[in-house]
């Protein structure tokens, strides 16, 4: 058990490490350098080219949905030169802890949400790979129960659901105006709403500052109190049966 | 020992197709598509959700279907996830799937995914762990386990034995059957320069319930199985020789999973492998298969 453990950390090592990178300079001395016997180290230069090829085939595999999940992020950070650097530091911190192939860019997006890695140079990075991945997580996102004694049509005194699908998200930037040819964000607040369609198709929609707290609000307490706590002086209703129609809103709960 | 072992087995012969996301939508709308069969991932279905979820499953509730495993981490040391053994099982019994099918290789070391079939060194040690694991699957399964040949590029370490001695030494040590992938016999025929016949006739070929066949590509000196190309004739030759080998219809499976063609086209390569199939082991509809 010992010696096969030690050589799949080997192999692993040279994947995603830093200094697999040099693997085939001295692919006897990487093995030395990971610890493995005499034995073992020695065969690692009988197939150095078969063993830098899984460098290079897993690397791919981990960044290839990366790079369709996230084609913004990866403009702006290919025309700063930053790109190759961000994936393999996020490579090197080994932070896909997932079976599933669809949790890879999910993990990338955490990575960067942890280490705040680029933020000092660019402030929007998080928002704007957010805003890349939202619609993705929208249009997957497992179907869940809905609870019952949903009506249609909202009431002052209802409650309402939304579709276990929807986001309602806030950043700082436009980050959903940007382009892979225009990736940088004008720096203004900007509401989300982000929902599945009745095709089950992910939509985005902007919402005023007003009309995103009340879809928050109005889950916890009625449309009517929500509505006053936050100062509306009219009930959107027709909005809220609106979103309802679209698939944002699952129905409305009454007192 | 393969006859017998698998309960509505004899619902899968001919050449199946891998269920892949760019199809679900017109595979879901058509019932009349001629495919036998369907290989499914389980990874890529539990846990998902959406349109092309609802597809998949429609898909899975309808047509018959084999499971086939891409990240267990079977030669690996990491602890199972119980909770998703625990999905993967009602998945399988979903399914109805007469066996499912897990890499003879490793794909996770320390609880990081690597997402790379990626080999098992060829030594008496890594054998005994593999064949143990594979039992201790096999036991939290509802289903029999197969285990699939992969395609290698390099021996991890100092070999003990040879790839043949060592998939034997393990399907024979864990008791289970033998999903055989002709095609990664041929690459790594080709990339370690070896007669696949030759190789082929060491093995315990009564331990195979299925096979896989896909299409595969040159960069250098190295072959790599790439699942993007058309099934080459050679390969197709070797399927036919082991067909006749096994001498039993069991079932084929035409991997795809880059440069995905459209569905037509797959359905027409498909036809071209059922032909090559049937011109060895050609199966009576409704009958001969007792
Ligand atoms: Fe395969």
């Amino acid at each position: 058990m010992a010696e096969t453990l030690a050589l799949q950390r080997a192999l692993a090592a040279l994947v995603l490490d830093p200094e697999g990178a040099a693997f085939e300079e001295d692919p006897v001395g990487f093995a030395r350098g990971q610890g493995l016997p005499e034995a073992h180290a020695e065969a690692f230069g009988r197939f150095p080219g078969g063993l830098a090829a899984y460098r290079e085939l897993a690397r791919l595999s981990l960044v290839d949905p990366i790079e369709t999940m996230f084609p913004v992020t990866k403009a702006l950070l290919e025309r700063e030169g930053a790109w190759e650097g961000c994936i393999d530091a996020f490579l090197q911190t080994r932070c896909v802890g997932s079976r599933h192939y669809r949790d890879i860019a999910p993990a990338f997006l955490g990575w960067l949400a942890e280490t705040e890695w680029g933020m000092a140079t660019w402030p929007f990075l998080l928002e704007l790979a957010h805003a890349e991945l939202l619609e993705v997580l929208v249009a997957r996102f497992p179907d869940g129960i809905l609870p019952e004694g949903l009506q249609e049509t909202p009431h002052p005194g209802d409650r309402l659901v939304l579709d276990p699908a929807t986001q309602v998200v806030a950043y700082r930037h436009a980050v959903h105006r940007t382009s892979e040819t225009d990736p940088v964000p004008e720096a203004r607040p900007t509401h989300l709403l982000a929902y599945r369609d009745a095709e089950g198709r992910a939509q985005l929609m902007d919402l005023t500052p007003a009309a995103a707290a009340l879809l928050v609000e109005a889950q916890g307490r009625s449309i009517r109190e929500a509505a006053q706590a936050l100062g509306l002086a009219d009930l959107p209703l027709p909005l809220l049966e609106e979103l309802r129609i679209r698939g944002a809103i699952a129905g409305f709960m009454p007192a | 020992m393969a006859q017998g072992r698998f309960a509505g087995q004899e619902r899968f012969t001919g050449v199946g197709l891998g269920l892949r996301r760019p199809h679900l939508e017109a595979v879901a709308a058509r019932a009349d598509h001629g495919v036998p069969f369907w290989e499914t991932c389980p990874e890529n279905v539990i846990g998902d959700g959406g349109r092309p979820h609802r597809d998949a499953c429609a898909i899975l509730d309808r047509d018959p279907v084999l499971t086939h495993g891409l990240a267990i981490s079977l030669g690996g040391f990491d602890p199972w996830d119980e909770d998703y053994l625990g999905d993967l099982g009602r998945f399988l019994v979903r399914t109805g799937t007469p066996w499912h099918s897990e890499h003879l290789c490793f794909t996770a070391v320390d609880g990081s995914w690597l997402h790379e079939l990626l080999p098992m060194p060829f030594t008496r040690e890594a054998a005994r762990h593999a064949a143990a694991r594979a039992r201790d699957l096999q036991a939290r399964l509802p289903v029999p386990l197969l285990l699939e040949n992969i395609t290698y590029y390099a021996e991890l370490g100092a070999a003990e034995m040879d790839e043949a001695d060592f998939i034997a030494e393990v399907l024979e040590g864990a008791d289970v059957g033998w999903l055989l992938d002709v095609n990664n016999v041929y690459v790594n025929a080709l990339n370690f320069g070896f007669d696949p016949k030759a190789w082929l006739s060491r093995m315990p070929l009564d331990r195979v319930a299925q096979l896989h066949i896909a299409g595969h590509k040159r960069f250098g000196t190295l072959t790599v199985d790439t699942h993007g190309a058309d099934v080459i004739d050679p390969v197709i030759e070797l399927m036919q020789w082991t067909l006749a080998r096994l001498g039993r219809p069991v079932p084929v499976l035409l991997e795809r999973d880059n440069h995905i063609p459209d569905l037509e086209d797959l359905l027409a390569e498909r036809s071209r492998l059922q032909a090559a199939y049937d011109e060895v082991l050609a199966v009576p509809v409704g009958g001969g298969r007792g």
